[in-house]
């Protein structure tokens, strides 16, 4: 999968490009708009990561100009705006989703699968981790083939352990994975500590292994065995 | 007290003092010229009775004679050097009363002798018989002039502030974030005009100062945001590397601050945001479909910490809202209320078509119930919230007209937002 990451502060651009290479994608990336535009037009992406902000440009002309030619590559846009400028003045339009920053970097990974996932929804519905597997058209998980009585919370949350295994997640990158935006509700952590105990209570309670551990005082993590 | 009361009181009382100079004057001069031309009779009268002694006849008993006194001046008695006027106050037996009196001596010499002439004559005081006629003409007028000067101060005072009350109502109306600049009307009157100019070049310098501020503002907070987003990429990238247990501790801490840190920044740019929002026209929000979406998105939570929800909506219920910023309240509000509850507590949700009542069970608040609406200001200190929710509901309510109230009693905590009608 091949993924065009537009931003120009250089540091953010390669911690960026640098996770979503360890998460298998092929990952380049352009600091200016005339740069970003000059590797659309040679090569092809399957996603766009765009910053608005850039030194020469604004992002969204980027974009417009991308609808226009044609090009079917999806974007998502990474903005220090905030979710509400983004409904209010519809920045985010022609734009497949979008991220205000500072975002938790797995929670740019799961909005990437989602989107892939969207664009090719006949492909790869089941997702798989050890005996756990989840069908993201009806959102059922099962263990051994056995219908686990999840939540849709819990599901959500089951589905970006599996995306994100072996990482560290935390409280607050799962927080804003459950919840969204809008809410300042900080205390949500301590929801996520519920959440996450329910979850690894019915998988045990179904006769599954517990693969999440805690990483004290930070959070989460789903340990794929070697 | 208006402008044109000030200027009628003024008056008044000028007027009063003016009038009553006036009578002053009128009541000393009528007095005086009553007693001179009393004087001029006697002087012509003792100058008749001076002929008839020179005639030499006797004139006893002739009516010249009634109040006159003729006496020979012996040759010892001093004389004075010309005629003596008195006037006094006596016993008047034609009137059977005391009666002012006006004496006039004079000393004519006639056929070698001096006699003495002594005349007098009672004469109508003007105190007896104008005084009260002066008073009511006096009190009349000055009734008279101040009912017109009411009257008149009202209508001129109509006609000339008349671009100064534009002024104050363009004033009045002022809000700095407004787009535009403010206009006057033009004015015949000069002070008014460059008040007015005054007037137009500060508020553009104050809107063009905040513009400025609001930018700088609004631009700092975003340009943060990318550095932030930066050093938490960083450290999320640290934290999947190989790491002992005090550096991880180090790093989490770091990352939390982080984390609070984007969140203050974010509200704030929200807030910033929200500051000079337009609000579109004839934006409605159903609310019917809202509150119970919202109630539902935070079921959940609710459910975790214990608490039992009552919700009772009204169907129909569209308020003048924009969509996105009725979520962002209905978020603020409940997670409010979920937040600042206790284990085991109550949310009760109540919406009519004229109000959104939210209440909900919780500890007592530490700070003045007025001043949660305030930026950072915290009910309760313990809570790791930073305290700004509350200003967003605050300035959302106000961009619409709705009106916000807050109060806490018998352990409940109550927000309710009384909905502004409809702009029809």
């Amino acid at each position: 999968m091949k993924i065009l990451l537009v931003e120009d502060h250089p540091e953010l651009a390669k911690s960026i490009a640098g996770y979503l290479a360890q998460e298998h994608y092929i990952c380049e990336v352009a600091g200016t708009f005339d740069g970003a535009r000059e590797k659309l037009a040679l090569f092809t992406y399957d996603c766009v990561v765009l910053d608005i902000m850039l030194p020469d440009g604004n992002g969204l002309n980027l974009l417009k100009l991308l609808r226009k030619e044609g090009v079917e590559s999806s974007v998502i846009i990474i903005s220090a705006h905030n979710a509400l400028d983004f409904k209010l003045a519809g920045l985010s339009e022609g734009a497949d989703d979008y991220l205000t920053k500072p975002f938790p970097l797995p929670e740019l990974h799961a909005r990437i699968k989602a989107i892939m996932r969207r664009r090719s929804p006949h492909k790869n519905n089941l997702v798989t981790f050890q005996d756990i597997s989840a069908d993201l058209e009806s959102m059922e998980c099962r263990l051994n083939g056995k219908l686990l009585n999840l939540t849709r919370k819990e599901t959500n949350l089951l589905l970006y352990f599996i995306n994100n295994k072996g990482r560290m997640l935390t409280r607050q990158a799962i927080a804003a994975h459950l919840w969204g935006d809008y809410t300042d509700n900080l205390d949500s952590v301590d929801f996520v500590y519920q959440h996450v105990k329910n979850l690894r209570k019915k998988i045990t309670d179904a006769g599954g292994k517990d693969y999440i551990s805690t990483v004290y005082g930070f959070g989460y993590k789903l340990n794929a065995p070697d | 007290m208006k402008l044109n009361y000030r200027y009628t009181g003024a008056y008044a009382v000028i007027t009063f003092f003016v009038l009553s100079l006036g009578f002053a004057i009128v009541y000393a001069a009528l007095s005086r010229s009553v007693t001179q031309a009393t004087l001029g009779k006697l002087e012509h009268l003792n100058e008749v009775v001076a002929a008839q002694l020179c005639s030499g006849r006797n004139y006893a008993g002739h009516p010249s004679r009634a109040n006159v006194l003729v006496v020979p001046v012996g040759p010892r008695e001093a004389v004075p050097p010309g005629p003596v006027a008195q006037v006094r106050t006596e016993w008047n037996p034609a009137l059977q009363a005391e009666a002012a009196t006006v004496r006039l001596t004079t000393y004519p010499v006639v056929g070698g002798r001096r006699y003495r002439v002594a005349s007098h004559a009672a004469v109508v005081e003007p105190r007896d018989v104008y005084l009260t006629g002066l008073v009511l003409v006096f009190a009349w007028t000055f009734v008279f002039l101040l009912a017109l000067v009411v009257i008149l101060s009202e209508v001129l005072s109509w006609r000339i502030l008349q671009p100064f009350n534009a002024t104050l109502r363009g004033i009045q109306r002022f809000q700095l974030g407004q787009p535009g600049a403010i206009s006057f009307p033009p004015s015949r009157t000069t002070e008014f005009n460059v008040l007015n100019e005054f007037l137009t070049r500060m508020t553009a310098r104050a809107q063009s100062d905040y513009q400025g501020l609001q930018e700088f503002s609004e631009n700092a907070s975003h340009e943060l945001q990318t550095p932030i987003a930066s050093i938490k990429a960083k450290i999320e990238l640290l934290m999947d590397s190989v790491l002992d247990e005090a550096q991880l501790r180090t790093l989490t801490t770091m990352h939390d601050e982080l984390e609070r840190l984007a969140k203050i920044n974010q509200a704030l740019t929200l807030l910033a945001k929200l500051e000079h929002f337009e609000p579109g026209p004839g934006a409605l929000a159903d609310l019917s479909q809202l509150v119970p979406a919202t109630e539902a998105a935070f079921a959940d939570l609710a459910e975790m910490k214990g608490l039992a929800t009552a919700l009772h909506v009204a169907p129909g219920v569209r308020v003048p809202l924009d969509g996105a910023l009725a979520q962002l309240l209905l978020n603020n509000l409940l997670s409010n209320a979920i937040r600042h509850n206790q284990a085991g507590g109550e949310i009760r949700i109540a919406l009519t078509p004229v109000a959104l009542r939210l209440e909900n069970t919780g500890h007592a608040p530490t700070a003045p119930v007025a001043e949660l609406f305030g930026r950072f200001k915290k009910g309760n200190a313990a809570l790791d919230s930073i305290g700004i929710g509350l200003a967003i509901v605050k300035r959302i309510s106000e961009l619409y007209g709705h009106r916000i109230s807050y109060s806490y009693a018998d352990g409940w905590h109550r927000i309710e937002v009384v909905f502004a009608p409809a702009a029809e």
